[in-house]
């Protein structure tokens, strides 16, 4: 019986005990335990308190045993881009249950925490969720109608229209859409006449795409989650993707289990940094020169893949040049505050270990050069010869569940569905895809200089709004505001987003969850809002592209809860009350694109089948054509047959239709060329000339033209397997099919489709058909650009962050000069660097303040802060703060303090020292809202409506910087004071 | 008459250390397991597979049951599912 | 003849939780009971952060069953480890003897009245018809009666936190362990007790507990 214990001899329960000690007493401690000593079990009132003693659960999840058929739909989470598969088990339309599901090739049945929490969104019991519309009226929500709603909304749109014309509205979109809801919301907003619509990809991975994209042709995630399996060194800088993509690092660690080397660079010891085989840690905003850094390793070592480069990449020269000149190892220490030895450590266990992956998320994005950081991951991995292969590449680990597809199909004010620009010939395409009077269209429009024009962006709404009009680009201030499932508080500048909010005409909010925005809309106004409860993404159907370009097909698990309607459904209601409901769904000349069908309650909504199968017939330029629904769908029936690692079908007839799944990558990664029945498999690593282009092979994109000053721009030598033309190649055009002798392989019906078009513009397909053919690539066969001559930098260039710690660094690697419009507003660079300097904020603000994410939550967090799950996890907001840093301000674990910044706002969180961040840096988490500097905003959210845990946001106190390029915001690095409150 | 006396003393102390002895109880506690007092439960086996689902096996057969359980362990082992075993 | 267990891999482990919600979702998990956590050494400490998930470990000499003053604690003929509510007095003994802290009370009122206790039921349910509704509102889910295993284990993000017959998942972790050629350590005397050195043994000379 072993319930009695004998004593110990030696000093074994001494070190327990000590151990045991120091983690209570000093520096670490786990962020769980911290929160529990410290935090209020905000839950306690709730359901506990109601059940007899012997129960626990309520009986709104029963057990089958309570009758009823039971039906199993197949979902996918809505939480990040990994698109971990569910399966949704629904009685009664009441999700009763989920279970996991084994056999998707991307997750294999595993799941974080919100994912194994999402049927909380099926939730009726005490839910937080908008369950009405409301509008504000004398300082308080009020419920009304939807037709009231709708009304009120659309008078004034109109009114606002007709006075200042159509820019002055501003969508915030959503990156939460599915992709026929973005793609829907994209066509509404030309439809109302102006391109000020932007979504999440703004704050998030713009600058990636805008730097890949110009690098190497598409600005996506190059290989896979999956893919990882293949490789030999996974290289995580900027990325945390054990607490943001958890289910990728099942990839991670299975790789290591094998044998991958995996490197972690960050100024945090993160949860990710304690799986790595290397660590290091560096100053947050010094990027470009630890990347440079580590490439003036590889060329010093002559470790550089010199064929690889003579064949794919253009002005590596260039870029060698400028690397050993200006990032020597004493450079790059002084300004990244990693050592040479560690550098060249790094370095060789990159060239050591081929292929390789670097990894990113918001590290290296969030900067105002996040364009050159990417551009720089680039040409480190061009350099290695570890892109476009199996195994390596750009491993770009984006955030929302549709970000991909939002950005690919969706609402960005820079680009039409597909990334086609803002040019005549765009919309001229998309009018006809459209079925949409292009003159029409045009008239819709403030001018002709305005349609082509790209809008405003989320990062920088709030300026449109106070702006004088005079300094926009634009004839207009905005006046009105649509958060449609957007937040405000992953947004920098809190307060100055409070002025525009006490200015604005207008504000809707259409979300599952009134959101931060009705709270502080309320804490500053007492009229002038609307809340319109959108349905999640388990109410409705529909695909969403993950973050390795595989489109998964959802089904709708429930009927929208309470008085919630999807977002297609108010897309189309509000889209008839503004005037242009036909043309949403191209309704013209007896012909009508998109049918409409009965969504809840009889009401009309358009069909997302096909709305993708408009998307089909349009997106040529990404390969979104071959991706109908009928084959995602198949998909997502047989996950069993993909393999793995390849994620290709190995066999495997679907039973429902008798499609055969042979060959198919799951998901049908774009681009997936042609139409469906050119039956192409999809791309599950991009530019990959191992594999024939019918295969999922490819090359580089040819978009800059043939040569550049003399240097051919084309690829040498190099060709995906099979192609006909053995090296490199320009575009596919009309012209060019003739030239080869190829026109002929078209259709009579093709050919007078595809007569004057090239590969993006020929609706037949026919180009594209011919050119797969003949195993070519339809984007043609070039070099990758390590020298991007469009770019402010043509060659990547590190330059310090706007508020930098080291005035000395900022002399000599200065930020931007001013820029006249980034995205139609004013934005500074040079005058706000040289004000913080002349400021000494380096000295009154000491540590620099970096942001980022926890597993618990997601994005503004508003939703995830309501699940009570997940809220119990985490139930205060804190700063990470290193035990010398908080020995210096006085700062005690768990003690309030006030977080100052440059902006002169300032918010209060709780301390937790932790050795987890240097002595310079520290850290706070971006999810929290629903306080207000201290203050609790309980008040301003309409009743029920709130979320369970409420917290400063840390972006209240976040500064002024954006990328010069995409007008990303910096939120990843500025300076900061730590005071006890 | 004081021999008796002692011999009664000694009896009656004899007779209360023995009255002491079957009257005494143990100063120490001693452990003696319990018994389960609840309600019976009966074995997962013992019930039929949901309506939905795959699940095969069969109701009342223990065996059956276990195999259904360790197959269903292998999908937590991911090498299975990538190497198709 | 089955004997359930769980294995928590804590090279694996990455502390995302995804365990403890899986509960909470599957088992109707009120605010405050936390039948399974993950706990985390050296946090923050580089080079030195370790986490695990625990729960109930289903003993298979359970203090919890040893102390119970009315024996509500039982075991099934799979090594599980349960009780009846119905019996439970909510005396929190099991609380005491638990070195795992695996006993969970609902906390109610203004005193702090401690309830019946409730804990991780390796997703068997309890003494009540298997798969009825009682079941399911007192103990939670009994997926072992629908032929599944506990969800915790079945979702776990990276395959950290296994479940099932103690073979079966012995030998998933051995081919593990097999191929990185580390990971064994973390578990063993000298680990728990020693220096903190991977792989110490334990001292020549002192007891076993």
């Amino acid at each position: 019986m072993l319930l009695t214990r004998k004593a110990q001899t030696g000093g074994a329960p001494q070190a327990r005990l000590a151990r045991g000690l120091s983690g209570v007493l000093a520096k670490t401690m786990d962020r769980r335990a911290f929160l529990q000593r410290s935090g209020v079990t905000l839950g306690v009132g709730a359901a506990a308190a109601q059940l007899p003693f012997n129960m626990i659960g309520d009986a709104q999840a029963a057990s089958e045993a309570a009758g009823g058929k039971v039906e199993v739909k197949r979902t996918i989470c809505s939480h990040c881009s990994v698109g971990c598969a569910i399966d949704a088990v629904v009685q009664n339309g009441v999700w009763i249950r989920q279970e996991p599901v084994f056999d998707s090739p991307l997750n294999l049945g595993s799941h974080c925490a919100k994912g194994a929490a999402v049927r909380e969104h099926g939730m009726v019991h005490d839910s937080h969720r908008l369950k009405t519309p409301m509008k504000l009226e004398g300082g308080k929500w009020k419920r009304v109608s939807w037709d009231q709603a709708y009304k009120e909304i659309g008078d004034k749109l109109l009114a606002i229209k007709t006075e200042s014309g159509p820019d002055a509205l501003f969508v915030l979109g959503s990156s939460k859409h599915n992709n026929e809801q973005s793609y829907l919301l994209r066509k509404w907003i030309s439809l109302w006449g102006s391109n000020n619509v932007d979504h999440q990809a703004r704050i998030c991975h713009s600058t990636t795409v805008a730097g890949i994209a110009n690098t190497w042709g598409y600005g996506a995630m190059t290989n896979s989650y999956n893919d990882e399996q293949n490789s030999k060194c996974l290289f995580f800088l900027g990325s945390n993707a054990a607490e943001a993509h958890p289910v990728s690092m099942l990839h991670t660690l299975h790789a290591k289990e094998n044998g991958a080397k995996v490197i972690v660079a960050d100024p945090r010891y993160t949860r990710t940094a304690a799986k790595a085989d290397k660590y290091v840690r560096f100053r947050s905003g010094t990027d470009v020169a630890f990347l440079f850094g580590l490439v003036y390793h590889v060329f010093k070592n002559g470790w550089e893949d010199k064929e690889y480069i003579r064949q794919r990449v253009y002005g590596m020269d260039k870029v060698k040049a400028e690397v050993m000149a200006k990032y020597p190892p004493d450079v790059v220490a002084d300004v990244t505050g990693v050592s040479e030895k560690d550098m060249h450590e790094v370095a060789k266990m990159l060239a050591d270990n081929r292929p390789a992956f670097i990894i990113w998320a918001m590290g290296q994005t969030q900067h105002t050069n996040g364009n050159a950081v990417t551009r720089a991951s680039a040409v480190l991995m061009l350099a290695l010869g570890s892109a476009g292969v199996t195994g390596g590449g750009a491993n770009i680990y984006r955030g929302h569940d549709n970000v991909q597809g939002a950005t690919d199909v969706g609402p960005n004010a820079q680009s039409l569905p597909g990334y086609y620009g803002l040019a005549p010939g765009s919309f001229k395409h998309w009018a006809r895809v459209w079925n949409v009077d292009l003159d029409w269209l045009k008239k819709q429009y403030a001018s002709d200089k305005m349609m082509g024009k790209s809008g405003i962006t989320v990062s920088r709404w709030h300026d449109a709004v106070l702006e004088k009009k005079e300094n926009l680009d634009q004839d207009t201030s905005l006046r009105a505001v649509i958060f449609w499932g957007h937040a405000p508080n992953s947004q920098s500048r809190g307060p100055d987003q409070l002025k525009a909010m006490e200015k604005l005409d207008l504000m809707v909010v259409i979300d599952p969850y009134p959101s931060a925005s009705a709270a502080m809309f309320a804490k500053v106004r007492k009229e002038g809002a609307y809340l319109l409860p959108a349905a999640t993404q388990f109410e409705c159907a529909g695909s969403i592209t993950a973050s390795n370009r595989s489109l998964q097909w959802r089904e709708q698990v429930i009927e929208p809860l309470f008085e919630s309607r999807n977002d297609h459904m108010i897309m189309y209601q509000l889209a008839e009350k503004l005037g242009f409901g036909d043309q949403l769904v191209g309704k013209r000349n007896g012909k009508q694109n998109i049918k409409l069908v009965k969504g809840r309650d009889g009401m009309m909504e358009p069909d997302v089948e096909d709305v993708l199968r408009e998307i089909n017939a349009g997106t040529w330029t990404i390969g979104y054509t071959g991706q109908s629904p009928e084959r995602l769908q198949a998909h997502m029936r047989n996950l069993h047959v993909f393999d793995v690692k390849t994620l290709r079908a190995r066999g495997g007839k679907d039973a429902k239709t008798g499609y055969d799944l042979t060959g198919d990558y799951f998901g049908l990664p774009w681009p997936c060329w042609g139409n469906d029945k050119v039956k192409h498999p999809g791309t599950p690593n991009l530019y990959d000339t191992s594999k024939a282009v019918m295969d999922g092979g490819g090359t580089f994109r040819a978009r800059y033209g043939v040569e550049k000053d003399g240097v051919n721009l084309l690829a040498e030598d190099s060709a995906s397997v099979g192609s006909e033309i053995k090296t490199g190649y320009p575009e596919f055009s009309d012209k060019m099919l003739k030239k080869l002798g190829w026109w002929d392989d078209l259709t009579p019906e093709e050919k007078a489709e595809a007569e004057g078009k090239n590969w993006k513009t020929d609706l037949s397909g026919g180009i594209q058909r011919v050119a797969l053919k003949h195993a070519c690539v339809p984007f043609g066969n070039a070099k990758a650009r390590a020298v991007v001559w469009n770019f402010p930098d043509a060659v990547p260039l590190h330059r310090e962050p706007l508020y930098s710690p080291r005035p000395d660094l900022v002399a000599k690697w200065p930020t931007n000069d001013d820029k006249k419009y980034v995205y139609r507003v004013p934005t500074l660079f040079k005058t706000v660097q040289d004000k913080s300097v002349a400021d000494k904020d380096s000295t009154k603000f000491p540590y620099i303040l970096t942001s980022g994410r926890l597993v618990e939550y997601e994005g503004g967090g508003e939703e995830t802060r309501s699940n009570p799950w997940l809220a119990e996890l985490q139930q205060e907001c804190f700063i990470e703060i290193s035990p010398k840093a908080a020995a210096d301000r006085g700062v005690r674990n768990g003690q309030f303090v006030w977080v100052s910044t440059p902006s002169g706002a300032k918010i209060k969180v709780k301390a937790m020292v932790t050795e987890r961040v240097g002595n310079d840096t520290v850290f706070i988490p971006f999810h929290f809202s629903g306080w207000w500097q201290g203050e609790d905003m309980l008040a301003y959210y309409p009743e029920g409506a709130h979320p369970i845990v409420r917290g400063d946001a840390v972006n209240t106190a976040t500064t002024y910087g954006y990328d010069v390029v995409t007008a990303m915001q910096e939120t990843k690095t500025t300076l900061c004071q730590v005071t006890p409150a | 008459m004081r021999r008796l006396r002692v011999a009664a003393a000694l009896l009656a102390g004899a007779a209360l250390l023995g009255l002491a002895a079957c009257g005494e109880t143990e100063q120490v506690v001693v452990y003696k397991q319990g018994k389960y007092q609840g309600k019976a439960d009966s074995n997962p086996w013992d019930n039929a597979p949901l309506a939905y689902g795959h699940a095969t096996w069969k109701k009342g057969d223990k065996a059956s049951w276990e195999n259904e359980i360790n197959t269903r362990n292998l999908s937590q082992n991911e090498y299975r599912r990538i190497y198709n075993q | 003849m089955a004997r359930m267990k769980f294995l928590c891999d804590a090279e694996r482990c990455i502390e995302c939780n995804g365990c403890v919600t899986a509960c909470k979702n599957e088992n109707d998990v009120p605010w405050g009971v936390n039948r399974r956590r993950v706990v985390t050494v050296n946090d923050g400490v580089v080079g030195a952060e370790k986490s695990m998930s625990v729960a109930c470990m289903h003993c298979s000499d359970a203090p919890c069953m040893a102390v119970c003053p009315v024996d509500c604690f039982y075991r099934t003929e799979d090594g599980v480890v349960l009780h009846d509510k119905d019996l439970c007095i909510g005396c929190g003994y099991c609380f005491y003897a638990c070195p795992f802290g695996a006993p969970q009370f609902p906390q109610a009122g203004a005193f702090g009245m401690r309830g019946k206790m409730d804990k991780c039921t390796f997703c068997s349910g309890g003494p009540e018809p298997d798969r009825s509704e009682a079941e399911f509102k007192k103990y939670g889910r009994n997926r072992l009666a629908e032929g599944k295993l506990p969800l915790c284990a079945e979702m776990c993000s990276t395959k950290a936190l296994l479940g099932g017959d103690g073979d079966v998942i012995a030998d998933i972790y051995r081919e593990r362990v097999t191929r990185r050629g580390k990971g064994a350590e973390v578990w063993g005397w000298g680990t728990a007790y020693g220096p903190g050195k991977p792989g110490a043994q334990p001292p020549a000379a002192g007891g076993k507990s």
